[in-house]
């Protein structure tokens, strides 16, 4: 589905509305600000990824400490290498628009915390998870002690089976029972 | 007879028919895409069928669209709610919120107020009749006083006809039933919205929101500055430390400290109570002193003092407050909450003691004159929030900057923001029955605060340093807002059309003992008519009668307590179950 510089044919924005959860003015706005990311050539090519290198230079992404666990998440390509084409932005954006389901908001962040993609949080995912909150550097990570008294906890509070991970269905348990959120998975444009 | 029978009885299929396929079409909708299109192909329909679903599923799916595109463009303020909500996160974003919800109640209540009671006063009598030797000198702004005192503006300004023009319009109902309705359904919508938000923020969160988990997971995505996003993570990081820590810093303090402790929470609190039945008696000596100085200048010297009392003794409070140590941050700001809550309702109440007993006495058209004072309480409110933001965040931006870099640049502080909100609205709650264009007056202060706090964010302030519990705080400023100001509001403007006595000279209910007799007039006008009688019958025995009401509470207590019955057994369930997981697997 190739789409030019200047406008989206009206079959695909509805159907670009049909499958998910943005708005015309959104679906707009993504093609314009995605659009500018493309250099003048690639513009006029169909199906153009952008390499992850410039997704990240969108102001909303920049400062994000998930931000390439995003890019991966969201990357339908076969390189494995990160880079977005307009529907993986638009995928991207209709997860984290003010109108998607708790559902599918869960089921994202689960697979932004799995940094190792194995499909349950273990304790390596959680370290790199509070890592990634806290702070990279070494004086500003927490001490090995507190590091698994803090995994300890959250195993303790959210591992329903006690098998040292946490699976899909507990961790969104986890979060239908945090009102916050919701209105915190946003991104905005 | 059989062909009638046939015929009902395809009539009978095709109405069936119809409404099966509308709850198809509604479960259809509430699918996904690929969920929709899968179950699209399980029908047991023919293509002709399948065809027909798919085309009307398009055209619900267009016009949902349409509404939504619709909604959201004439939606007020929404680039600039998105724009603060991506700069300073939702916890400041929820002020905004708030002000704009509050909002919609006075633009609501001006309509209802405009058009059904001042509209027909106008068509009645266009001209306001006014004394000769009036006129409009620019104090009135301030004052309300003089030229406005015979306009529309207050209670005084409205007669008790019962003709408008060719049309039979009783004002003394019509002013009654309008207040009365618009309160009534201001309770309604404040009780909604409390329950449903508690609902979402408490009951579904159990005590552990505060854990560690809960920290993590509630990252604000929407967070865009890169230094706000760095002091986040700091804060996140001291955040998780102090709960780390915190059972063990609570062991390890000794019997002379803790005494220590509750000590200074005692004083404190005497202090700030104190403080509050001081200022409440200073209004009152206020008011009662006789002082020397010119007519106009004594009506403006009890708000103005109302106002700097509100924009001052807080900030002795948050004095307070540092020298206090808490266990939790949150508890930190429920006390500050409660107690500027008191200081705010003391204020109110001595004010409302006053109108009422001795106003009401002293003047011959007291209501107007109610009025007034509650006009420029609402005027000097607006210039002292102005001077509060400008004290509270510029000058505390210049300090922190230039001055003492140690402070910092200031943080937006909502708590006491949403307090100032929820009092200016209480005045405008209290001064509906005594000045019905009170809310076109809020909406203009409110429409001017929210860009003049907008403004006033972005250049002085920076984003807030801890993730605020904005859902739970939101719960708790919808509760502050209906419990004791709503009803302290509607009781004032309850006990006044139920006790005192009208002025005999002015207003729509002059003549009367009570406002409420006018109702009363009313049955005794029913009970000659015929076809009304089941007005007079519902009025005798249910509204008049205390069986109803005793009653009505019994069965409420006994459905409150089976609810609770039924919450207690679910919990008891939810371990029995997840002892089961842990066993399973």
């Amino acid at each position: 589905m190739g789409t030019t510089a200047s406008q989206l044919g009206k079959d695909l924005l509805s159907e670009y509305q049909e499958l998910t959860f943005l708005t015309k003015q959104e679906i707009l706005l993504a093609h314009k600000r995605f659009s500018e990311l493309l250099s003048k050539d690639e513009r006029n090519l169909p199906n153009t990824r952008v390499s992850m290198e410039r997704i990240l230079t969108l102001p909303e992404l920049k400062s994000n400490p998930f931000r390439e666990r995003i890019c991966h998440v969201f990357s339908t390509s076969d390189q494995k290498n990160g880079s977005l084409s307009f529907e993986d932005f638009l995928d991207l954006l209709s997860a984290f628009s003010d109108s998607a389901t708790l559902e599918i908001k869960s089921h994202y962040a689960f697979r932004i915390f799995d940094f190792d993609d194995d499909g349950t949080l273990d304790c390596g995912d959680l370290e790199k998870l509070v890592n990634c909150l806290t702070g990279e550097t070494d004086d500003t990570r927490l001490t090995t002690d507190e590091m698994r008294q803090l995994i300890n906890n959250i195993l303790e509070e959210s591992d329903i089976d006690k098998d040292g991970t946490v699976n899909l269905s507990e961790f969104q348990h986890v979060i239908s029972r945090s009102p916050d959120f919701v209105s915190s998975f946003k991104i905005v444009l | 007879m059989q062909l009638l029978q046939r015929q009902q009885a395809a009539l009978c299929l095709v109405i069936l028919c119809l409404t099966e396929e509308q709850d198809l079409v509604k479960e259809l909708l509430a699918m996904s895409a690929r969920d929709r299109t899968r179950a699209i192909r399980d029908l047991p329909m023919s293509f002709e069928e399948k065809k027909h679903i798919r085309l009307l599923l398009k055209s619900f799916r267009r016009a949902g669209y349409s509404i939504k595109s619709a909604r959201q463009t004439l939606e007020l303020w929404q680039g600039i709610m998105k724009e603060i909500g991506g700069k300073f996160g939702s916890s400041v974003l929820s002020y905004f919120v708030f002000l704009k919800w509050l909002l919609m109640f006075n633009i609501f209540s001006f309509l209802v107020n405009f058009g059904f009671i001042t509209i027909p006063l106008l068509v009645y009598d266009p001209s306001p009749n006014i004394p000769p030797n009036v006129s409009f000198r620019g104090l009135e702004l301030l004052s309300g006083a003089g030229y406005f005192t015979y306009t529309v503006m207050y209670y005084g300004g409205y007669n008790n006809a019962t003709t408008v023009g060719q049309v039979e319009y009783d004002m003394q109902l019509a002013y009654f039933f309008t207040i009365a309705v618009y309160m009534v359904l201001c309770g309604i919508a404040l009780i909604f919205s409390m329950a449903s938000s508690f609902r979402q923020n408490y009951v579904l969160a159990d005590s552990v929101s505060d854990s560690a988990w809960q920290l993590l997971c509630s990252w604000d995505f929407s967070v865009t500055n890169e230094r706000a996003v760095r002091q986040r993570r700091n804060n996140l990081r001291v955040q998780l430390k102090e709960s780390l820590s915190e059972k063990d810093q609570e062991e390890l303090l000794t019997l002379s400290e803790k005494l220590r402790h509750y000590g200074v929470h005692f004083g404190s609190w005497l202090l700030s109570t104190g403080l509050a039945v001081g200022c409440g008696a200073s209004i009152y000596y206020l008011y009662t002193e006789n002082w020397s100085l010119s007519q106009e200048a004594e009506t403006l010297l009890v708000p103005f003092v109302v106002s700097l009392m509100n924009l001052a003794i807080p900030l002795f409070y948050s004095l307070f407050n540092k020298f206090e140590h808490y266990s939790s941050q949150r508890r930190q700001i429920y006390t500050l909450v409660v107690r500027n809550v008191f200081l705010r309702l003391v204020i109110l109440a001595v004010l409302c003691y006053y109108w009422m007993n001795v106003v009401a006495e002293k003047f011959s058209c007291w209501e107007s004159m109610v009025g007034q004072a509650l006009y420029r309480l609402v005027i000097f409110d607006f210039l002292f929030l102005m001077l509060g933001s400008f004290f509270g965040e510029f000058l505390s931006n210049v300090i922190g900057t230039r001055l003492l870099p140690s402070l910092g640049v200031p943080e937006f502080d909502v708590a006491r923001n949403v307090l100032d909100l929820i009092y200016a609205q209480t005045l405008a709650w209290i001064g509906i029955y005594f000045s019905p264009l009170l809310p076109a007056i809020q909406i203009l202060k409110f429409f001017l605060l929210f860009y003049l706090k907008k403004v006033s964010l972005i250049q002085n302030c920076q984003p807030p340093r801890r993730s605020g519990r904005a859902a739970q705080m939101r719960t708790i400023f919808i509760f502050l807002l209906f419990f004791p100001f709503f009803v302290g509001a509607l009781s004032v403007v309850a006990y006044t059309a139920w006790t005192l006595s009208p002025s005999e000279q002015c207003g729509p209910f002059r003549g009367l003992n009570s406002t409420f007799t006018v109702v009363e007039v009313w049955m005794t006008d029913l009970e000659g008519l015929s076809d009304s009688q089941w007005v007079v019958w519902i009025y005798q025995h249910v509204i008049r009668s205390e069986l109803f009401y005793f009653l009505v509470t019994l069965i409420i207590i006994v459905i409150i307590y089976i609810f609770w019955q039924v919450t207690k057994g679910r919990q008891e369930l939810i371990r029995l179950l997840r002892q089961q997981i842990i066993n399973v697997s």
